[in-house]
């Protein structure tokens, strides 16, 4: 929200701060400003004159022009405006002396736009009056100083320059000047009839109606102050009503009376399915969770959000209804977002304004009117619809609860000037005690517990005036994370083994969850996704592996990589499963691949010890002859696998995928201390044959299960195929190494259990090499 | 006579010994000289024939000269068995410039870095380190955090919703909620995570980005514990003091609420292109725990308060590292990661 320097000082005549430091101050005590810009610069100086001559100069769109500028002399000024003519009042500008088209143009003329008064540019401005050397009226240079909408959500005073007035008045200790008199409200009896329905949707609709009405452009002095802020003057009436928004934050819209069906308005639910076309030729399809201004013949306006064409301002019209009334924030909201329509007002509305706030409004607009609509007369007096109000409670605050709160001392005179000074009434019925209440435009949201009376107090009194002090609280150990823990060792462990860390997007999109014949129906989908191709949540970190690999393997020959991340589980009910996982990409150009997948399933092995991949039937993305399951502890704790070729277009990659929730389970199963055996262990190396696709892990099994108690370890040794074997045969060699306890095997023991074995694996079908 | 044999003995024996060019050789003299059968040894074995007068002068004799040899072996064949040494070390020359095999060591992503620093220096301090989930409820995510429905501060963030009406989580704030139904006070906390906005992505704006929700409760936590821990903080985080100061910031979950800036530490507060020539740069939002938020989570705010901060993890590694594009981080591209 854009504020004018100007306009604020109407209200703090004292103001001499200029709007640079005025800017860091209002940064500090009271919303977060995001900068000063000037406005209108060319007025300083720019004066009334007269256009004396007009000649055209040879080869040029441009015109020698000599204007009376008053006390500053004649000027010739090289001017292109089509308007410019003899005898026309303008302005004037001194810019100094330029060679245009070989004429020296002394200063300039200039279009209303380039003053800053609005956006016309089509010509140089025309002035009704004034004297030559005049300055033009209540038109100065003007510096805005736009605050953060963020930080002024839950203050609806501060929609308005009156509001930021008050605050700058406080925060310097200035006296402020009331924008509103009251009594330009005439008490009479109302010329219109207003039924609210339900007040809780509308707590007060104020109207007053005018006759007389002229329609034309405002002066400029009020178009330069809503050019200013941004707002685009329109004509009179409708720069009015957008001019007391911008003053007291209470936006109001003005009907044409003659466009009026019957002698009430109507405050009420729309009907379902009730038709509105409104100012902004868009035509919308109510129902009841719209609130709408109806006459007897229907929707005039969509309460606190936009008035409707039917009954709009134009230029015939002479009489007009003046709305200033105050609606229900959230419902205000709501409304908005189902329509998706913003405006000036449904934002002013939602941060819940003041309802004492309508009649202000309408008073302002009364004396507004009388100068920009000059023969304009009230007819009747106000009418106003609203319910009871009663003031909330006033808070109590204690004095020292305030002071252990903002951690510093205050005297209770400096809390009492606070508060006066932003108009909370201050009483103190017990030392130390205080009761203060709220004044209207801060208790509709804003402010109704004592935290926020150590806002306003801390905010005023300079939070740099608290000094940090340590506080006294006892040392304890805090809760321990084990997850978090086993997750940072997760992470060195691969990053130890040559593994370099990837964060990846947690959207996927449906195509490329199809691409690894994943369903995508089966996937939590985001109602309103950045992008169609982000929709939806991913229950795999393959895809996003799948992408770093393909990326990264057009500038490497090998690298390695990971993620830990969260897979989403879409469940029936409640929040979904959120399960922990790594995956673990291995990627070389060059080589068949057999390499690479036995170092990834290395670097598993430094997470889980003793883990084994058992075959297992290839997923879809899976090289269908090289995937395998990790059982760790007899648990399934993932897959090891290489890429199926179709997704690698050149090169190979072996994949990790681990399940870190199981991991991390298995992981905290103590190790159980045995002492180290006594008496030596025997080992022998047997040789088994076999076809060429028989998997190690399941002789190394029929050999562990024949060995019986007295097997201490069994280890693969090598394997080999080639003469003397069969084609088609390989042999694969175990170191047996057996053990006990208690005592030393003898040599007849060893030999039986080999000879068992060897029988074993005989009758199993293999043949052994001995 | 016998003395005379006994040093022509010693003197051959050495002449030998030095003129030796193999351990076999030396073997062969000390066999020869000093060995059971040796003339040394026969020589000893008669001494009890000797007149007693002759005794101890052949005797000291004796014994100097073996003496002597055996010195005279031992550093002669240390002197050798040097010299093969040598030639073996000589031989087993290396060239240390190559590389070592195997891989390099890998790359822990920046973001891990700084979180992990960030949640070691907050557990140093009490502070338990809490996750949640990243798909919430709206009750975590708005409602218990003092943003009703309908509450414009929800247009604060723009928010992912999921079929089925949970969402995104648009801070690491719900898990202070969920931290204070868990624990209750006194707490102290931290919760480092992934968060979402639904915002388009450019090389300042991303819609998945990191945050630190930081909260303590305990009885009586002001402005001023507040600021100290602060300060604390983040001289601990850019290992230098830090100028921080508060203004006032708005956000339903806290009351005080603060926007907490800390002055430049490109130009030192004199103004430049960094902080925008303020001299301040805005670093996170922070303030007293609203008694709404305590009451909502079990806590009574009449006994305990606290205070709130969020710190943006992302935007803190973008400027540890001076990073200028924000897309680098979820890229995946090793050539930015392995920089770290």
């Amino acid at each position: 929200m854009k504020f004018s320097y100007n306009w604020i000082r109407e209200f703090v005549p004292t103001l001499h701060e200029a709007p640079g430091p005025l800017e860091r101050l209002i940064t500090m005590k009271t919303a977060e400003c995001e900068g000063v810009e000037p406005v209108g610069e060319l007025l300083s100086g720019a004066c009334v004159a007269r256009v004396e001559s007009v000649e055209p100069i040879a080869n040029s769109h441009n015109a020698r022009a000599v204007v009376d500028a008053g006390l500053h002399g004649f000027k010739t000024v090289v001017c292109g405006a089509p308007n410019c003519r003899p005898g026309m009042l303008t302005a004037w500008a001194p810019i100094g002396k330029k060679v245009i088209n070989g004429v020296e143009s002394d200063g300039m003329l200039a279009s209303p736009a380039e003053l800053g008064i609005n956006k016309d540019h089509s010509g140089i401005i025309e002035l009704k009056a004034g004297a030559p050397g005049d300055p033009l009226p209540r038109c100065a240079p003007d510096a805005v100083i736009e605050i953060d909408n963020k930080s002024i959500t839950h203050r609806p005073d501060l929609w308005g320059h009156f509001g930021v007035a008050r605050e700058v008045a406080a925060i310097l200790g200035l006296k402020l000047r009331d924008a509103v008199d009251l009594s330009l409200i005439p008490s009479a009896p109302p010329a219109i009839g207003i039924q609210i329905e339900d007040f809780s949707l509308c707590p007060r609709y104020s109207a007053l109606v005018f006759e007389n009405v002229s329609i034309g452009p405002s002066p400029y002095w009020l178009q330069a102050r809503l050019t200013a802020i941004g707002l685009n003057p329109i004509n009179n009436i409708v720069d009015m009503t957008n001019f007391v928004m911008a003053e007291l934050a209470q936006p109001m819209h003005a009907f044409d009376a003659d466009l009026l069906n019957g002698g009430t308005i109507f405050i009420r639910p729309a009907r379902f399915g009730e038709a509105f076309r409104a100012l902004n030729d868009q035509n919308y399809t109510l129902d009841a969770s719209n609130l709408v201004i109806a006459d007897a013949a229907g929707p005039i306006a969509l309460g606190g959000v936009i008035g409707g064409a039917h009954s709009a301002i134009g230029a015939k019209t002479t009489r007009v209804v003046l709305e200033s009334a105050n609606f229900q924030a959230s419902s205000i909201r709501k409304t908005s977002a189902a329509i998706k329509l913003r405006t000036d007002a449904s934002i002013r509305f939602e941060k819940a304004q003041d309802p004492a706030n309508t009649v202000r409004g309408l008073a302002r607009a009364v004396e507004l009117l009388r100068e920009i609509s000059p023969g304009i007369r009230i007819v009747g007096g106000l009418a106003d619809q609203k319910k009871e109000m009663p003031a909330p409670p006033p808070i109590a605050l204690r004095h020292d609860w305030l002071e252990r709160k903002l951690g510093r001392s205050i005297s209770p005179g400096e809390v009492r000037r606070i508060l006066e000074s932003l108009e909370f009434r201050f009483d103190e019925p017990q030392a130390r005690v205080y009761s203060v209440s709220v004044p209207s435009w801060r208790s509709t949201k804003d402010v109704s517990i004592p935290d926020d009376l150590v806002e306003e107090v801390g905010r005023m009194v300079g939070y740099d005036s608290i000094t940090p002090v340590a506080p006294l609280v006892p040392a304890a150990v805090p809760p321990a994370n084990p997850t978090r823990k086993f997750q940072h060792e997760v992470r060195a462990v691969f990053v130890d083994q040559g593994f370099t860390e990837v964060y990846n997007y947690s959207f996927l999109s449906e195509e490329s969850v199809r691409a690894f014949g994943f369903d995508p129906a089966a996937h939590l989908r985001v109602s309103n996704p950045i992008a169609s191709d982000q929709a939806l949540m991913r229950a795999s970190l393959l895809p996003g592996i799948w992408k770093n690999v393909t990326e990264n393997a057009k500038h490497r020959e090998a690298f390695r990589l990971f993620e830990i991340g969260l897979e989403i589980h879409k469940t029936a009910s409640g929040l979904p499963d959120e399960i922990s996982h790594l995956v673990a990409a291995l990627y070389e150009r060059h080589g068949d691949g057999a390499a690479g997948l036995y170092e990834l399933k290395r670097a598993a092995e430094c997470l889980m010890p003793g883990a084994e991949a058992r075959p297992a039937a290839a997923r879809p993305f899976e090289h269908p002859a090289r995937s395998g399951e990790l059982v760790w502890r007899g648990q399934a704790a993932g897959r090891i696998f290489e890429f199926h070729p179709s997704l690698v277009e050149s090169g190979r990659a072996a994949i990790l995928d681990l399940d870190l929730r199981q991991v991390e389970s298995l992981s905290a199963l103590r190790t159980k201390y045995a002492p180290i055996r006594r008496y030596p262990s025997s080992a022998f190396d047997l040789s088994v044959v076999c076809p060429l696709r028989e998997h190690a892990g399941n002789l190394q099994t029929a050999i562990a299960s024949l060995s019986g108690p007295l097997l201490e370890s069994i280890q693969f040794v090598r394997q080999y195929s080639g003469p003397p074997l069969d084609e088609g045969q390989k042999s694969v060699s175990f170191r047996v190494t057996l053990g006990s306890p208690e005592r030393t095997l003898s040599s007849e023991e060893a030999g039986d259990i080999r000879t068992r074995i060897i029988e074993g694996m005989r009758s199993l079908g293999y043949e052994l090499r001995l | 006579m016998l003395d005379q044999s006994i040093q022509e003995l010693e003197s051959r024996s050495l002449a030998r010994i030095a003129s030796a060019t193999t351990l076999e050789e030396l073997e062969a003299v000390r066999v020869d000289s000093l060995g059971r059968k040796g003339p040394l040894a026969q020589a000893g074995k008669e001494m009890g024939k000797l007149p007693p007068e002759d005794r101890a002068r052949i005797g000291k004799l004796l014994n100097s000269a073996r003496q002597n040899l055996e010195q005279a072996l031992e550093a002669k064949k240390r002197g050798l068995d040097s010299g093969s040494l040598n030639a073996r070390l000589e031989a087993e020359w290396l060239d240390v410039t190559l590389p070592a095999p195997g891989p390099r060591r890998g790359h822990l992503h920046p973001i891990t870095r700084i979180q992990r620093e960030l949640e070691d220096l907050f557990a140093s301090l009490g502070f338990a380190v809490l996750d949640g989930p990243e798909v919430e409820t709206e009750y975590y995510n708005f409602d218990a955090l003092n943003i009703p429905a309908d509450h414009p501060a929800r247009d604060m963030q723009d928010t992912f919703w999921l079929d089925g009406g949970n969402l995104l989580r648009t801070h690491t704030s719900p898990v202070q909620v969920r931290g204070m139904e868990r624990l209750g006070p006194p707490l102290r906390m931290i919760a480092p995570g992934r968060v979402f906005r639904n915002e388009s992505v450019d090389a300042s704006h991303e819609h998945t980005f990191y945050q630190l929700e930081g909260m303590m409760i305990d009885r009586d936590v002001s402005v001023a514990h507040l600021l100290y821990f602060m300060k604390t903080l983040l001289a601990a985080i850019f290992h230098r003091d830090v100028t921080v100061r508060l203004r006032p910031g708005y956000f339903p979950f806290v009351e005080p609420g603060f926007e907490l800036d800390i002055q430049c530490l490109i130009c030192g507060g004199s103004g430049c292109p960094v902080c925008k020539q303020s001299g301040w740069v805005e670093l996170l939002p922070c303030g007293l725990v609203n008694p709404n938020v305590l009451r909502m989570s079990g806590i009574d705010p009449g006994e305990w308060n606290g205070f709130a901060f969020g710190l943006g993890l992302t935007r803190l590694v973008m400027m540890r590292y001076a990073i200028d594009d924000i897309r680098y981080l979820q890229g995946g591209d090793l050539r930015f990661l392995e920089q770290f």
